[in-house]
């Protein structure tokens, strides 16, 4: 017992040492998601959405423009929760970026006539009396705002934590908004619903593997900071059962968030029932978040242990890709084709990971980067076609697309072409460097797969641009809206950097390869 | 009595979770089921904690009793949202054909 | 308390005993609300746990957060959602049922096979040091708080704020309509076909005195007014005793 406490004195209490500097970004965001939780509460609601707008598109751009001003640092932080490394650094742009895209996807108004994506009121009953007369209204639901700005700095804080626990709390800043957001579609509200369910309830399943896993390694190693527990690995190499199991529960919680097999089974269903704009800011930035903690984990945490979770990866990752493919194929609901081709990504990108190298960080930073571009570009294309009914996501009804819009028809087929990985598009780049990164650190066995994967998944991203370009269009075919800029800045964006990155990918892949390791 | 047992005791009632999760249909239950696996996550953190000799793991626990109301809130939320539309479902079976 | 005494093994078996119990009860309970009473009883087992492991603060907070709001935020929503929700016991995949069984069951020999490999000798550094260092629990907890888990501390936040706009999202019902006054609302109490005064009560009897029992008209026969609505669906109304009505009015000298 200390004898000042006893006695009754005060013990003098240091304040934690916290770099301002580096987490800014974190903080630009976390402010704006309160200011704007404020506007709700206090503004009329006519004038909400211009304001909201506001403040989220500044928000995003002051975090990117922060970032830019903060390149060269890398610091641990906050007594060691934070690391702000290379990596983290390119991620966190990464996903501003993508969610300045997304948030441009979020503001759409002019493709729906009767609204955004998002119902008029999330409460209202599907059907009901109530429902009709708030759409009748225009009323629109700008909470989606102050969630999104939740899910992005949740996002930004899960790929720069260094501590498990905070990581945990990161998790669930980042999914707790997306549940909410992924059940709040304005058309097939039913669908909507059952998928933010069923979202939340994996999820949160998926959590509590986490965190137990955390206990246990925390049981191991007295402490949940990732470089604690790498020195206490290397110091008692011997009893490591603990930490063994323990990190097993936490990738578990990990793959979940990036869609790898057997741990995909929400993916189809919530990419089909969410909201097109937020599936594919989910779809492009959870991606990345997910991977970014996930290497994190694996590398600084675990890297003394790479025998260990290696094998457990291979199998994974093969699963994944060949699973991903091949279930693909079968779909024709074209949100489901691209949720099973998003769990087959995830299985490519996993083949730089099991790769543990520098090189291989860097393809899999490279490859979550034209990912998250080509799939945003994608979603902003299947949100424009539509019929009477709303968007036509049925393959039968995207038959002779291709000749009936033949600008939006190519763009989707760059994107197709790109997912694929067809040369001259960013893909290609992005597969190729990852599996050589694999073939450089002897995985030549785990490419081979990879590339028969590969093959089996170009089958059904032609099969679209065939349906598309070489059927006739019927009186079936759906129709391209017309959109307003922010869609056409998000779908012109995604389609430049897929093809400036396949074209000249020198830039971006010199930034991720100069990224630097993560910091220990 | 060697303290692991507490650890052991959580690892029983994380597994009980678990088969809760994937067994029962209803998702009011479903959802007790992942607050009890967060419970036995709780018992093992208390528990390290005491043997590990510092207060790290009983902060833990109280990130995660934190974390479990904050989702139990937005976990409910969407259940009684479904459960309401569901009730009327005579309205919504048209619609879901129609969109 | 670095060693295990014989009075803390006590409250191991049974305090543990029940917290299975309660788990195994939540599992194997057909009804929702019986599955909620069953967790809570798991939860305050698991508060005295945390007492005995040295972690006061803990014990209480679990009493206060999970028996406390959470158990009792489930058991309101069971109420709305309806209390007799129950399982239907048909499989919708086959197998998938003895399928996850034996999944979990595997994972539970996993853990406890782990877990006893990796304790079987350790010795407890206990918690005195650590606790004495500020003056006892709560205050360690709270240095470490705003110490080495300041981020996670504020970040939390930003999860309560979301928990609280979720739940107004979702379920809070906006009216589109200005409220109707306390004149429009008589008046279209008189001019429609409702009941323009107030109900007639429950029967009155010396033997039930309750809103299951209607009330007789003039002719002897129940008036429906006056029972409640839900009672009526569920089958819970009393029928009427005429033997009793005659015994009573007989009593009474009066007549019919």
């Amino acid at each position: 017992m200390n004898i000042l406490a006893a006695v009754g004195i005060e013990v003098p209490f240091t304040l934690p040492i916290v770099d301002y500097n580096a987490i800014a970004p974190l903080l630009i965001l976390l402010g704006a998601g309160v200011v704007s939780v404020l506007v709700e509460a206090m503004l009329p609601r006519g004038s909400r959405r211009f304001i909201q707008l506001f403040i989220v598109f500044g928000a995003l751009v002051a975090a990117l423009a922060w970032i830019f001003t903060i390149t060269g640092v890398r610091v641990i932080t906050a007594e060691g929760a934070i690391a702000i490394d290379g990596p983290a650094l390119v991620m966190q742009g990464a996903i501003l970026v993508l969610a300045i895209l997304g948030a441009l996807l979020m503001a759409e108004r002019s493709i729906d006539p009767s609204g955004d994506a998002f119902a008029a009121r999330a409460s209202a009953l599907p059907g009901s009396e109530d429902e009709k007369q708030f759409t009748a209204r225009g009323y629109l639901q700008t909470e989606v705002w102050p969630l999104f700005l939740f899910a992005v700095s949740g996002m930004v804080l899960f790929v720069s934590a260094n501590d498990l626990l905070l990581m945990f709390v990161a998790l669930e800043v980042m999914s707790l908004p997306l549940y909410l957001l992924a059940g709040m579609a304005r058309r097939r509200r039913l669908l909507s619903q059952e998928a933010a369910l069923k979202y939340f309830l994996l999820g949160a399943f998926s959590s509590a593997f986490f965190i137990y896993g955390v206990a246990l390694v925390y049981g191991y190693a007295a402490s949940t900071q990732l470089p604690a527990i790498a020195s206490v690995l290397t110091a008692k190499p011997g009893q490591t059962s603990l930490a063994l199991i323990g990190m097993a529960l936490i990738l578990v919680g990990l793959l979940f968030k990036v869609a790898a097999v057997p741990f995909h089974q929400w993916t189809p269903d919530v990419y089909q029932g969410a909201p097109t704009a937020v599936t594919g800011f989910m779809a492009a930035t959870v991606k990345i978040a997910a991977f970014g903690a996930l290497m994190r984990v694996l590398y600084v945490a675990f890297g003394g242990m790479r025998w260990d979770w290696v094998p457990m990866m291979w199998i994974i990752a093969i699963l994944t890709m060949l699973v991903g493919s091949i279930i693909a194929i079968s779909q024709s609901d074209i949100k489901r084709m691209l949720a099973y081709s998003s769990i087959a990504q995830a299985g490519f990108i996993l083949v730089g990971v099991i790769a543990a190298s520098p090189a291989g960080l860097a393809g899999a930073l490279f490859y979550l980067i034209a990912y998250g571009f080509t799939t945003i570009g994608a979603f902003a294309v299947i949100s424009m076609v539509r019929d009477e009914s709303g968007e036509a996501t049925n393959l039968s009804k995207w038959a002779g697309l291709g000749r009936k819009s033949p600008f939006v028809g190519s763009v989707f087929a760059l994107f197709m072409l790109a997912l694929a990985g067809i040369p001259l598009t960013s893909g290609f780049i992005g597969k190729f460097s990852v599996f050589a990164a694999a073939i450089a650190s002897g995985d030549t066995w785990l490419v081979i797969v990879a590339v028969v994967a590969s093959i089996i998944a170009a089958f059904f991203y032609v099969r679209v641009i065939v349906v598309m370009f070489f059927t006739e269009p019927g009186p079936q075919t759906a129709s391209v809206e017309v959109p307003s800029v922010f869609t056409t800045i998000a779908l012109a964006a995604g389609a430049t950097v897929t093809l400036v990155l396949g074209i000249l990918p020198q830039p971006v892949l010199e930034l991720v390869s100069n990224a630097d390791l993560f910091i220990r | 009595m060697n303290p692991a047992n507490y650890v052991i005791l959580s690892a029983i009632l994380f597994s009980l979770g678990a088969i809760g999760v994937l067994v029962r249909r209803n998702a009011i239950i479903v959802f007790m089921s992942v607050e009890l696996m967060l419970n036995a996550a709780n018992l093992a953190f208390v528990a390290f904690a005491r043997m590990n000799g510092n207060l790290d793991g009983q902060v833990a626990a109280f990130f995660v009793m934190v974390v479990a109301a904050a989702e139990v809130v937005v976990g409910l939320a969407i259940i009684v949202t479904i459960f309401r539309s569901r009730r009327s479902a005579s309205i919504d079976e048209p619609n879901l054909l129609k969109y | 308390m670095t060693e295990v005494n014989l009075g803390e093994e006590i409250v191991f078996w049974i305090s543990g005993g029940l917290a299975v119990l309660g788990a195994l009860g939540m599992i194997l309970s057909k009804k929702a609300v019986h599955s909620a009473l069953w967790v809570a009883l798991t939860m305050i087992n698991l508060a005295i746990l945390y007492i005995a492991n040295s972690a006061p603060f803990l014990g209480m907070v679990q009493v206060i957060v999970y028996t406390g709001a959470v158990m009792m935020l489930f058991l309101f929503v069971l109420m709305v959602v309806g209390v007799d929700s129950s399982d239907s016991l048909i499989e919708t995949l086959k197998g998938q049922r003895l399928v996850s069984i034996v999944l979990a069951i595997g994972l539970a020999i996993l853990l406890i096979a782990g877990v006893g490999a990796g304790l079987t000798d350790v010795v407890p550094v206990g918690l005195e040091e650590a606790n004495g260092v500020d003056g006892g629990n709560v205050e360690g907890i709270a240095r470490l708080l705003f110490t080495d888990y300041l981020i996670a501390f504020e970040v939390t936040s930003a999860l309560l704020i979301t928990a609280a706009l979720g739940a107004m999202v979702l379920a809070h019902r906006e009216r589109w309509l200005p409220r109707a006054s306390q004149a429009e609302l008589s008046r279209s109490r008189f001019l429609g076909a409702g009941h323009p005064g107030n109900l007639p009560s429950s029967g009155t009897y010396a033997r039930h005195n309750a809103v299951d029992t209607p009330a007789l008209l003039p002719d002897g026969s129940p008036s429906e007014l006056s029972i409640p609505g839900p009672l009526v669906a569920r089958g819970d109304v009393r029928p009427i005793d005429h033997h009793d009505v005659d015994q009573i009015e007989s009593l009474g000298g009066g007549t019919k």
